[in-house]
């Protein structure tokens, strides 16, 4: 009877086991595996209000924040999380569009709306300069994408009411 | 006696310097002339193709961007020197297809892709021929995505209660570093 009764115990362990261990694998592979949120970051991003337009650099993120009524372009330092300083990047008159930033967070460049008209300009960081970038006449910008490295600019233009990418590049 | 004056030579180049600025193919920044051109054409007679969601790879050898063609958008991977698309084991056919990033050496492709009524982040690890699906968060509509050039960590702008807003994800449990001058993939393995 006592015999019995830890063997039952036994196959009850067992089991309860083997359910734990089949049901954690089942659930692995059904949910594959899973990215870690930056869950401090992600809760700062949130409290500054809306957020659009992504572009990672190494331990840089560029986005287009909307902040009292007028969007402007951040670049918060991932690992300080913090947001850096842009001077004369950002104007009251101009509607930034599209960002883009290199690895090193020093190039970004910006597709903006500025007296009605569409407009690239890269900014230099390291030497606070803006400076426009010429695109041809029959093309309107809407996105840019920087390189990693800052030496070349893909530019998404509306021409004669179709999508093309422009390749820009950068001394 | 009349001397011709010294700008003269200037003068004559003026026009010449205008008409380069305008034909399209230059531009001025910094006093650099810039070299511009158009992307390579994704399909062969593609007279009405569109292209859209440009993304360059670290190492400038790679160009990503969203092929649109009666209808349908689908992420295409090419080389800039010669405009060959790369085969991609896992993408072709699973459209539509948006926002595309490469990483440093074009080892990573991350692209949104439609899966019913869902849209899913994917990363194909175009080295080992392997996709990771990054699923939203619960109650997200993801609208663009970016993937840092080493692939560790990757950005994602959801639309969830009316408002548009970014989340980061590190991906470094998951993918291991795609790092400037490492190993470049040309094609999938077989």
């Amino acid at each position: 009877m006592s015999a019995g009764t830890a063997t039952d115990r036994t196959w009850r362990l067992g089991a309860a086991l083997m359910t734990t261990v089949l049901s954690g694998a089942l659930l692995t592979g059904c949910m594959g595996a899973m990215p870690i949120p930056r869950s401090a970051l992600n809760r700062q991003l949130e409290q500054a209000g809306g957020n659009r337009d992504p572009s990672l650099g190494e331990r840089w993120l560029a986005l287009i924040q909307q902040r009292g009524g007028r969007e402007q372009v951040q670049l918060l330092d991932l690992q300080r999380q913090l947001p850096v300083p842009l001077p004369g990047l950002n104007r009251p008159d101009a509607l930034p569009i599209s960002v883009s930033t290199d690895a090193n967070g020093d190039r970004m460049a910006l597709v903006r709306q500025l007296g009605g008209r569409s407009e690239v300009v890269l900014y230099r960081r390291s030497l606070q300069s803006l400076q426009p970038i010429a695109m041809a006449p029959d093309s309107i910008p809407t996105l840019v994408n920087l390189r990693a490295d800052g030496r070349q600019l893909a530019v998404q233009v509306s021409r004669n009411g179709l999508w093309q990418i422009d390749l820009v590049d950068l001394p | 006696m009349l001397r011709p004056p010294r700008l003269l030579p200037l003068v004559c180049l003026l026009p010449a310097l205008i008409g380069l600025a305008g034909c399209g193919d230059t531009g001025f920044l910094g006093g650099s002339w810039l070299s511009r051109r158009q992307a390579p054409p994704g399909a062969l007679g593609a007279g009405n193709e569109q292209r859209r969601d440009p993304a360059l790879s670290g190492d400038g050898r790679l160009l990503a961007s969203i092929s649109e063609r009666q209808g349908r958008s689908s992420v295409i991977v090419q080389e800039q020197s010669s405009g060959r698309l790369l085969p991609l084991r896992h993408l072709r056919g699973h459209g539509p297809h948006r926002s595309p990033a490469l990483s440093w050496n074009g080892r990573y492709l991350a692209v949104l892709m439609q899966q019913g009524m869902q849209t899913v982040a994917v990363v194909e690890d175009r080295l080992r021929g392997q996709l990771l699906r990054l699923p939203a968060p619960a109650g997200a509509r993801v609208e663009r995505l970016s993937l840092a050039p080493d692939g560790q960590t990757l950005a994602l702008q959801l639309v969830q209660g009316g408002q548009q807003r970014v989340q980061v994800f590190d991906l470094s449990g998951l993918l291991e570093p795609d790092r400037a001058g490492g190993r470049r993939v040309s094609d999938p393995p077989p």
